[in-house]
């Protein structure tokens, strides 16, 4: 019994580190790339270890020949965006879906999860002609606007099935003592359910960070790029070194897995939890 | 500006009514059966954002889809009736990409479905090491689709690319992995599968941690072998989590984009142009709005039929689950 026991966990541990590599190696990739040479790459010389101490350098390269930092800012100001408008509607439809009763609500939470399953491929085709008459294109608010319609809906459910899990007394007592509403919920629940609401934040926001079609379809103007746009445009391009390439890749990636590992339960519970419920 | 004011008077409000006290009132929740605006006020706000940013340009999607609009002069376009579904619905090349969406589908799907199911079974029980593999597992799911075209390209590199290095080393020769017919499907689904797999294993993780722990206790107790208890115990606590995550899967590779497009561009010889790309090179390429919007429709009526046909199957096993229990 004992052996069979060690014998299982001998396997799920060598399992485990296949699968790890096989996650892992990519990322690893980008890692390697980004700390090698570009003459090296290009001659197939990439080693299994590179020179750790070029790290220093990427960053001024980075910096100094390309204009990444200002695309990086571009992002910021699109997911920092994108995260407050997509927080602030979803925290009071959450409310309302979790604690009211009230005609339309069955056909408004459909619309929430139907947005779920619109291709961004067929909307970018209106909104794009809909953008150019409000003179939107072009602007990083607008980009705003649209990437908040898609992340909006999952913020709601993650933040309605963290309310739901409120007990409702200590609400019922502040009502009957003349609370509004809203007070009720920016003071009592808003606190209660913090965890979830950086979870929500985390995913908004990266949701916009890493948004790749609105924004190469909307944003022509090369200083209004985006990040993602901007590390795009080195695809199949050989003006710009390949290694500074990966090192603009590694670095718009971190902060994304970063966030996510440190949210990652709540994150999940809430995505289920929305899908499932509908 | 108005939100700030709003926020402004609510604060105003919460300084008179501070001092709650929380000796509960045992009233139910039913006596809230008046008429009231307040759950409106609440959800009214995000109701009407989707309204004009989702269903207003679906439904202005819809109305080009009848028109021979186009790109540069997107004013000018005429009602054609249904000349772009007529074009489409008698050309090869529509289901051709309607073909290529359903293996691409189905191959994304069954691979992160099972390899996502592996990965939790393995990460749900004790191993030295297990919270570092555990965070490394689930990275890919975070990692910025435009990085992860990046290195995929880079390792499919015909002449530099690590792929063709690892294969030469296991004497299978090399590959044009983005430039061979034959190879471009299963590139990008192997890109797709290693980004979107963690999403799998962290909910069927989920699934599997919520199976109570007294219930493996009483299969323990009854001498049960690892087998049954997987069938009778783990199985029907999984079965709905995977079922679910199965639809998310399929309606999320339906109209998958950045990863295709970037990787291929719909390529090699259009073994990748999904219904998606479709659309986006009709009206992006060859800037024929109308057509794209078309395309779009039909994909989008695939997406739902597919929906509807899981909520059908998942009532109908319910019913059944229901007679047997």
């Amino acid at each position: 019994m004992i052996v069979r026991r060690r014998l299982s966990t001998g396997v799920r541990a060598l399992l485990a580190l296949l699968l790890t590599c096989l996650a892992g190696f990519p990322l690893y990739w980008i890692i390697n790339t980004a700390m090698t040479p570009t003459n090296d790459l290009y001659q197939g010389q990439q080693k299994p270890l590179p020179d750790i101490s070029r790290a220093l350098d990427l960053f001024s390269v980075l910096t100094t020949d390309t204009p990444f930092l200002g695309w990086m800012a571009n992002s910021a100001f699109v997911a920092f965006g994108t995260t407050m408008l997509s927080l602030l509607m979803a925290t009071m439809g959450a409310y309302a879906l979790s604690r009211y009763k009230f005609v339309g609500k069955g056909p408004m939470g459909f619309l929430f999860f139907a947005t779920q399953m619109l291709p961004e491929a067929l909307l970018v085709v209106p909104l794009y002609s809909l953008f150019a008459a409000l003179g939107l294109l072009n602007q990083l608010s607008g980009l705003v606007l649209v990437n908040t319609a898609f992340a909006m809906p999952v913020a709601l459910f993650i933040l309605k099935s963290a309310i739901d899990n409120v007990p409702y007394e200590l609400e019922e007592s502040a009502r009957v003592d003349g609370c509004s509403p809203l007070s009720i919920l920016q003071f009592m629940v808003v606190p209660l359910v913090a965890p979830s609401m950086a979870a929500a934040a985390v995913i908004t926001f990266f949701d916009g960070w890493n948004e790749y079609l609105f924004a190469t379809t909307f944003i022509q103007d090369r200083s209004s790029w985006v990040a993602s746009t901007g590390l795009a445009s080195f695809i199949g391009e050989f003006s710009t070194p390949l290694d500074t390439v990966f090192s603009a890749a590694l670095v718009f990636t971190i902060p994304a897995v970063i966030f996510f590992l440190l949210m990652q339960r709540k994150i999940v519970s809430g995505l289920t939890a929305g899908s499932v419920k509908g | 500006m108005r939100g700030s004011l709003f926020l402004n008077r609510e604060n105003v409000a919460m300084t008179v009514t501070t001092p709650v006290r929380t000796q509960a009132p045992s009233r139910p929740p039913s006596r809230r059966r008046r008429f009231s605006w307040t759950p409106y006020l609440f959800i009214g706000l995000a109701v009407l954002y989707l309204l004009v940013f989702a269903v207003l340009p679906l439904l202005k999607g819809l109305d080009l889809s009848f028109t021979n609009t186009r790109l540069l002069n997107p004013t000018a376009g005429k009602y054609i009736g249904t000349e772009n579904y007529n074009q489409l619905l008698s050309s090869g090349a529509f289901f051709k990409s309607v073909a290529t969406t359903l293996i691409y589908t189905v191959f994304t799907v069954v691979g992160s479905l099972t390899l996502g199911t592996v990965s939790a079974f393995v990460i749900n029980r004790f191993f030295p090491g297990r919270t570092l593999a555990r965070a490394v597992m689930v990275m890919p799911w975070a990692v910025p689709t435009v990085a992860v075209v990046l290195v995929f390209r880079w390792i499919y590199n015909d002449s530099t690319g690590v792929a063709n290095a690892a294969t030469a080393a296991l004497g299978l020769g090399e590959r044009g992995w983005l430039t061979d017919p034959n190879y471009g499907m299963l590139s990008v689904v192997i890109a797709t599968v290693w980004k979107v797999t963690p999403f799998v294993m962290l909910v069927v993780l989920a699934a599997l941690q919520s199976v109570p722990e007294d219930l493996y206790e009483a299969t323990r107790i009854d001498g049960a072998d690892s087998y049954s208890t997987f069938k009778f115990v783990v199985l029907p606590f999984l079965l709905p989590t995977l079922r679910v995550v199965a639809l998310l899967m399929t309606i999320w590779s339906f109209r998958r984009f950045e990863i295709i497009w970037l990787l291929t561009g719909g390529g090699p010889v259009d073994v990748t142009t999904t219904i998606v790309i479709d659309v986006y090179r009709h009206a992006f390429s060859n800037s024929e709005l109308g057509m794209a919007a078309a395309a779009g429709v039909l994909g989008l009526l695939l997406s739902l039929i597919v929906t509807a046909v899981y909520f059908v199957a998942e009532q109908r096993a319910n019913k059944q689950n229901g007679v047997h229990a």
